[in-house]
């Protein structure tokens, strides 16, 4: 038993590492996920707060300041970097819908840790390098964050990977029957986009939908991390965050197993 | 020149219906795009409603200009998206397949097959959709001029040059870089300058983003046409701005060129 979970663990850190070295490859793409693209988002949702605050003629919205805005959109933008997955939830529909999945079947191990370990990562390095942005930017703009917060924060983040990561496995294993079932995709993510809190903290939501979303694990993807960070949540929001995430995860496994298992029983290997 | 511009075109009318042929076979895709689509529309009306919520005016604009501008912005995007997106988004891909060398074969011009060789018709509900929307933002003004929605039929048409050649030049970079994925989704960042009104940023931001970086003129100006006296200083500017920027598509593709090297050889 510990030599098998030995093995497990060995063989998933040389998957997280290969995902690393894969994608240093092209420093120029990866310099543009990691650092870039949280930037330029950043800057365009706080031009945003700052006409918002400029038009409302107040020192406050919903109780907090534009100060606290300005560090939700700062630290929003890097923790949605975090939890989004594009690329790889692309490649595993691709290596269904093309049987290139024939190679990876035969092999020890199972098409969702191989790719979850390689999702985190990546993730992980994007992490230690985006991370810093956020951080320099706070003292030097002196936005209000709890530095002290940070690590448990980027933990609840990781956790709900695995939950992102399920849903990716759901949607490449309905590749199986499905063509063209990347647009699921683009429909996931913009969803999540809409559900996670990175186009608006969701407190300034109406009190009814803010008690919809809020209760609905996507909300421990960034609003309540970054809500965490910044100081507009406590501890108790971020443990609901753990707990509505680890029923999620249980769920969306449970309903990726039975269409996993579904598809892999209809599927013809055509020898790609 | 006429015999030319009447191969093009006959050329593109073939294209296009092979394309949309080749759609009919996913009907399903139809419904699949509305409704991813329609996750993006709820996003850009929920973002600037909730806003609206606790402020009256974003830049200079109440919510009822502001969802002509949503509106605009839906309709030139779906235009956008049947006539172009797909096409520039597989360059990366055609570059490193070593398809692009069948193109570079072909005896048409290289940019014009790789910009609108594929149609993508799945997207013609969701241009429904955004018009609709439209519609209903301009029948909540109080005293619209409709005859104001004639500037559209030149403006759309310099919007969709602007965010063409915009796109395009991003795209182009695979052929220098090979792998430059990233530098797509970077023009999304770039892209979504231009889906907040112009006002709503600062002088200088504003200047950046009506000329250097145009994606203000996009939407901002059409929109701008539709809801304002016409300002001619304003409104002639995409008429100058979209020849030259195709033009510039142009030689940035031949100098990209330069940088290829098959990948099929």
């Amino acid at each position: 038993m510990k030599k098998s979970f030995a093995v497990f663990l060995k063989r998933n850190l040389a998957f997280a590492n290969l995902a690393i070295v894969t994608n240093l490859e092209y420093r120029l793409n990866y310099f543009i996920d990691a650092l870039v693209q949280p930037i330029l988002t950043t800057g365009i949702e706080i031009l945003l707060w700052i006409a918002v605050f400029k038009g409302a003629h107040s020192t406050t919205i919903a109780g907090f300041s534009e100060n606290s805005y300005l560090s939700y959109a700062l630290w929003s933008a890097f923790f949605s970097r975090i939890v989004t997955s594009w690329m790889y939830e692309f490649r595993m529909i691709e290596e269904v819908s093309s049987g290139t999945i024939n190679s990876l079947i035969v092999r020890p191990m199972t098409f969702y840790e191989y790719y979850l370990s390689q999702l985190m990562g990546y993730k992980f390095v994007t992490t230690i390098i985006s991370l810093t942005i956020p951080v320099i930017a706070s003292f030097f703009f002196d936005l209000p964050t709890i530095l002290s917060r940070l690590p448990l924060a980027t933990l609840l983040a990781f956790y709900y990977l695995i939950l992102v990561h399920t849903i990716s496995f759901i949607i490449s294993s309905m590749a199986f029957h499905f063509t063209k079932i990347s647009s699921m995709t683009v429909a996931k993510n913009l969803f999540m986009w809409i559900m996670t809190g990175e186009l608006f903290p969701l407190d300034i939501l109406p009190p009814y939908w803010k008690t919809i979303i809020g209760g609905l694990p996507f909300a421990s993807g960034v609003f309540v991390p970054v809500a965490y960070i910044t100081g507009r949540v406590g501890i108790r929001t971020v443990y609901s965050g753990f707990i509505s995430v680890t029923i999620g995860i249980i769920v969306l496994n449970i309903i990726g197993a039975y269409m996993w298992k579904k598809g892999i029983d209809s599927y013809v290997g055509t020898g790609a | 020149m006429i015999f030319t511009i009447k191969k093009y075109a006959l050329l593109y009318a073939a294209m296009f219906k092979a394309s949309f042929i080749a759609d009919l076979e996913y009907r399903a895709n139809f419904f699949s795009r509305i409704m991813t689509d329609v996750f993006w529309y709820v996003a850009q009306v929920l973002t600037f409603e909730v806003l609206y919520q606790h402020t009256e005016k974003i830049g200079d604009w109440n919510k009822y200009e502001m969802r002509v501008f949503l509106g605009l912005l839906f309709v030139i995007d779906a235009f956008y998206m049947i006539i172009i997106h797909e096409n520039l988004e597989n360059i990366s891909e055609k570059v490193r397949k070593g398809d692009l060398d069948l193109l570079l074969a072909k005896p048409v011009n290289s940019q014009f097959m790789l910009t609108l060789q594929k149609a993508n018709t799945a997207i013609f509900g969701n241009l429904l959709l955004g018009s609709g929307w439209l519609f209903y933002s301009l029948m909540h003004l109080p005293d619209f001029n409709y005859l104001r929605l004639l500037w559209l039929i030149i403006l759309i048409p310099c919007s969709l040059c602007v965010v063409y050649s915009m796109r395009f030049m991003f795209s182009a970079t695979a052929v220098i870089f090979t792998r430059s994925e990233n530098l797509q989704f970077l023009w999304w960042q770039v892209y979504r300058l231009g889906m907040s009104p112009d006002s709503m940023y600062n002088p200088y931001i504003k200047y950046a983003i009506l000329t250097v970086i145009p994606v203000g003129v996009i939407v901002s100006i059409p929109a701008r046409a539709l809801l304002n006296p016409p300002n001619l200083n304003y409104l002639l500017w995409p008429l100058i701005l979209a020849p030259i920027l195709i033009y510039g598509t142009h030689r940035f593709w031949n100098f990209a060129l330069k940088f290829y090297s098959s990948a099929s050889s």
